[in-house]
């Protein structure tokens, strides 16, 4: 599991590639930047029970369909959080 | 320096002092529109992969649907899972990706550019000619350009930013679109044209600058909003679900799948518009200031009222005119798609709002200058020589001003003098503006499109709207036009003349007739003919010297005349307008076969009406192919100086002047010195051997000086190329037509091109426009330039182009104002189409290119488009630089 960053928040407003802002407190966020105590996980297919990983950056939605761990679900129908996670 | 054609900056009229002279000073925005501009200077260009994966995940789960059904199911996947992003301070919201720049490719219609290198895919594309124009191009280094590759984020065409983690879903993605995309399937039919290999040949010497099928596909429109602001969504779905009740079971089925996809793609919309609306009540939940949480509250409940219902406001009506905007935009990649008359369309809202004081003037401001912010959002992902070569990285999103009502009163309004109020208070190169002038427009009206265009944005241009309308009755009267409804044009993208209709907007039982486009995509013929170029290869018959392949067979003429000069060149440029229009139909026609038109057809009359989108003839008027220029004032003063120092005073023979050509008239080549700007260019010892032929070659008449004998061959030029052009039928079987602009393609087209007969040098970017003298050998001044452009009639082609740059001192205070006005007015009284200024010292520019940082606002004229200096190429800021520079307009 990759280490929770500001990306993967739901707090997180991406600007560009490079950076964004923080829906809370309206500073700076690096998407990389470790996130901080009041982190709130995004859905992403990452966090999904329907998704397995294959290799870095690739994996299977529900076994079959392509899939990439970033994506962001949160309007995903299909979308679960896998309790694992 | 040894000759003229170094000179950095050549003045007409006397050289300025010696301080830069500042343009004149311009007001600042509202404090939000300046907050949301800072956080557009900060923000890099980015791509996002959600969209492309939902689109391609559904169109995958639809295998063997009706072709129109799938498109439409894609869409509205695509629409729905894109994740809303709204930005602090906004007043409207939606954006085409989840970033502040997003885009994302469109594999459905090329996968090949934007695979990395050494892909086989890319090396394919390469081989066939497709990429040679980005080899030729630079991409400006500053601004928002991601121009490499840094940390965990990748470069793509030296613009866009991916994150790494996004990559290899890109490149799978991509690959399944390998063989069925609208390149792949295109260029797999293209290639049964007979002399097919002539159309490569073509692309690889970048005689053409590039396919338009698919690479830019839909733009250099007109935008209509009349269903969604008369009707809001679900009132457009209503009438689609009885017309599919109509035409269910009937011949002619293509309408029951049309209005069908319609439904599809609108019910994405509609959840896309709501999901926004979550976002807004998601973010007042977290908001502790009690402004900014009644704002998103109020964005939320507007979201929410137009995902279903018509306007009750100008806000509301604002954000319909964006969102679908933006709704079109992320159906193909496009670029030119104009908003039109935006201040004549909404200006019933508006003048309801005002009338019962639920909006006043600096309210209504803050939303033009919000509106001028998100247009300038706007990106579009395309390859680098489409992006770069092209487009400069411009979106060309024009917003028309002025023209004439359907009575034939003047159109002008109070919406359009806040128009360009927000124009001046928060320049942007987005939306651009065009004053459709006419000599109704009241004076008060032209006097503040001065205003604006004096403070340097390059905006408005000045067009000129009878000459528009005789072109169009011209080229539409066999599809229904008449005067009154050309009096509804407006231009596409950044120059193009685009039909449109008036439509009945019922407002409080009152009909508005609004101006709308109601044609398809115009530039989608013959992509960019270098000019220049093809004379190089008739004076090698048949040969690119750069590369040594051939392009033609031998011409068979020994040139011993002028007459047997212009005729093999007009035999070459026939021939390559030939096999580029039947290869460009048959992309075109992959196009509309594969990803046609849903959300543009939607908004096009008369699409609804006839059930057919706009790949089927749907909307009212379909003759938009256009076969395009660039390079004109080099080949007529070549040509001119082919002329003289061949044929008339026999200075030379063409074998001295084809050695002359080989030797680079004894400079470095471009590839030597690294550079291909007209400014930087390096002699040899050997320079000395050439110097008198160059020296005659330079002093050649040239274009722009009002002198007959090289006039009389620009004439010649256009006479023949605008009526040749009918010749060649479009995919839908209608006559072409010239379009003459050169947008950014003077830069990379002059790079692959020799020296030419004129004295310019070998690799260097051409004189932009159309009309617009060679920098430098403007000497008589503006009239004497605007005697020589005018030399032709206008109305014969879509377009002209007349770039100007004017020192900031000779237009200053309000004496300058009209003086400036006179001119505008002296070029188009002598039937002039089009005219845009540079209001600059020339030596700031040098400036800004020196310490770009400095300068992140600083705003030029290119040719038919304004961009921020720092995301220019060095080729066009050279080129920018080196235009004569008038001092005096007397």
């Amino acid at each position: 599991m990759e280490e929770d960053s500001c990306k993967n928040c739901r707090f997180y407003l991406p600007v560009d590639v490079f950076r964004g802002l923080c829906k809370l407190t309206k500073e700076q966020a690096g998407p990389d930047n470790p996130s901080c105590e009041k982190l709130e996980r995004i859905p992403k297919c990452r966090y999904c029970g329907h998704y397995t990983s294959e290799k870095q950056f690739l994996g299977k939605c529900m076994g079959t369909i392509l899939a990439y761990p970033d994506m962001i679900a949160s309007k995903c129908f299909d979308f679960q959080w896998n309790r694992k996670n | 320096m040894s000759s003229d054609i170094q000179t950095p900056v050549n003045y007409y009229g006397s050289e300025p002092g010696r301080e830069v002279t500042s343009r004149e000073t311009k007001r600042q925005p509202t404090p939000r529109a300046n907050e949301a501009r800072e956080l557009y200077f900060e923000a890099k260009s980015s791509v996002s992969m959600e969209f492309p994966y939902w689109y391609t995940r559904r169109w995958e789960q639809l295998e063997g649907e009706i072709p129109i059904i799938r498109r439409a199911e894609a869409l509205k996947s695509g629409f729905e899972h894109l994740t809303p992003v709204i930005f602090p301070g906004e007043l409207l919201s939606m954006g085409k990706a989840s970033y502040l720049r997003g885009s994302y490719p469109m594999p459905w219609l090329s996968e090949a550019f934007f695979m990395a290198a050494e892909d086989k895919l890319y090396k394919e594309a390469q081989e066939s000619g497709k990429l040679t124009a980005d080899t030729f191009t630079t991409m400006g280094k500053g601004g928002g350009n991601v121009t490499k590759s840094e940390g965990m984020v990748i470069s793509i065409a030296g613009k866009f930013g991916l994150r790494v983690e996004e990559m290899p879903i890109m490149l799978e993605v991509a690959r399944k679109w390998k063989d069925k995309s609208v390149d792949d399937i295109g260029h797999k039919y293209e290639q049964l044209v007979p002399g097919y290999s002539e159309k490569e040949a073509l692309m690889r010497s970048v005689i053409c600058m590039f396919d338009s099928g698919y690479t830019l596909p839909q733009g250099r429109e007109v935008m209509n909003y009349y269903y969604p602001l008369q009707y809001g969504i679900d009132g457009i779905i209503k009438n689609c679900e009885d017309a599919l009740a109509d035409v269910a079971g009937y011949p002619d089925m293509d309408r029951l799948y049309f209005y069908k996809a319609v439904i599809l793609m609108l019910q994405g919309i509609k959840h896309w518009i709501q999901n926004y609306a979550d976002e807004a009540k998601f973010l007042a939940s977290l908001e502790q200031n009690g402004k900014q949480k009644t704002e998103y509250l109020e964005m939320a409940e507007r979201l929410n009222w137009i995902s279903s219902s018509p306007p009750r406001s100008f806000h509301d009506s604002l954000q319909i005119l964006w969102l679908f905007h933006v709704a079109v935009l992320n159906e193909d990649a496009i670029s030119g798609l104009s908003p039109g008359r935006v201040g004549q369309v909404l200006y019933p809202f508006w003048q309801r709002d005002m009338a019962n004081g639920t909006i006043d003037r600096a309210r209504s401001l803050e939303l033009l200058e919000c509106m001028r912010v998100k247009f300038t959002e706007i990106d579009c992902f395309a390859s680098m020589g489409v992006v770069g070569g092209v487009l400069s990285g411009n979106t060309f999103n024009n917003l028309c001003l002025g023209g004439l009502l359907k009575d034939g009163t003047a159109a002008a309004n109070e919406l359009e003098m806040l128009i360009l109020e927000a124009g001046i208070t928060c320049d942007t190169p987005q939306p651009t503006l065009s004053m459709l002038y006419d000599e109704k427009l009241p004076e008060e009206f032209l006097l503040k499109g001065v205003e604006c265009t004096k403070i340097g944005t390059g905006y408005p241009a000045w067009v000129n709207n009878q000459v528009a309308m005789e072109f169009l009755v011209g080229n539409y009267s066999h599809e229904g036009m008449n005067l009154e409804e050309a009096r509804a044009w407006a231009i596409g993208g950044c120059l193009e003349t685009s039909p449109g209709s008036w439509m009945p907007l019922k407002i409080d039982d009152v009909i508005h007739w609004i101006p709308g486009g109601s044609a398809p995509a115009t530039s989608v013929g013959v992509h960019f003919l270098n000019l220049p170029k093809i004379l190089e290869v008739v004076l090698f018959d048949g040969i690119d010297m750069r590369t040594g392949q051939r392009i033609f067979p031998s011409h068979g003429y020994h040139l011993e005349s002028y007459n047997e000069l212009w005729q093999a060149f007009k035999d070459y440029f026939s021939r390559a307008c030939h096999v580029l229009t039947l290869t460009n139909n048959i992309q075109h026609d992959a196009w509309r076969k594969i990803a046609p038109s849903l959300v543009n057809s939607m908004l096009k009359p008369d699409c609804l009406k006839k059930g057919k989108d706009i790949g089927q003839m749907g909307c009212r008027y379909n003759t938009t192919f256009n076969i395009e220029s660039c390079g004109t004032a080099n080949l007529v003063n070549s040509l001119s100086s082919l002329k003289q120092n061949v044929y008339s005073e026999k200075n030379y023979t063409l074998e001295d002047y084809r050695k002359a050509i080989l030797a680079n008239f004894g400079y470095k080549t471009a590839q030597e010195t690294g550079s291909y700007s007209l400014i930087d260019q390096l002699p040899t010892a050997d320079y000395v051997l050439w110097q008198k032929i160059h020296r005659q070659s330079l002093d050649a008449p040239k274009f722009g000086n009002d002198i007959s004998f090289v006039d009389a061959i620009m004439k010649d030029w256009e006479d023949w190329f605008c009526e040749m052009t009918h010749n060649y039928r479009s995919l839908y079987d209608q006559p072409m037509y010239a379009c003459q602009i050169s947008v950014s393609t003077h830069g990379p087209m002059g790079a692959v091109t020799m020296a030419g007969p004129d004295g310019r040098l070998s690799g260097t970017t051409f004189s932009d426009g159309s009309v617009s003298a060679y920098p430098g050998t403007d000497k008589n001044g503006p009239y004497a330039l605007f005697n020589s452009a005018t030399c032709w009639n206008h109305a014969q082609s879509q377009n002209s182009q007349l770039n100007m740059k004017i020192h900031p001192s000779v237009v200053k205070g309000r004496e300058g104002s009209r003086k400036f006005l006179e001119l505008i007015r002296a070029y188009l009284r002598k039937g002039g189409f089009h005219v845009q200024f540079n209001i600059v010292d020339s030596r700031m520019l040098k400036q800004a290119q020196a310490d770009p940082e400095k300068f992140r606002s600083l705003l030029v004229r290119v040719a038919g488009f304004t961009q921020y200096w720092v995301e220019l190429g060095k080729q066009i800021q050279d080129e920018v630089i080196s235009r004569t520079e008038y001092e005096e307009i007397k």
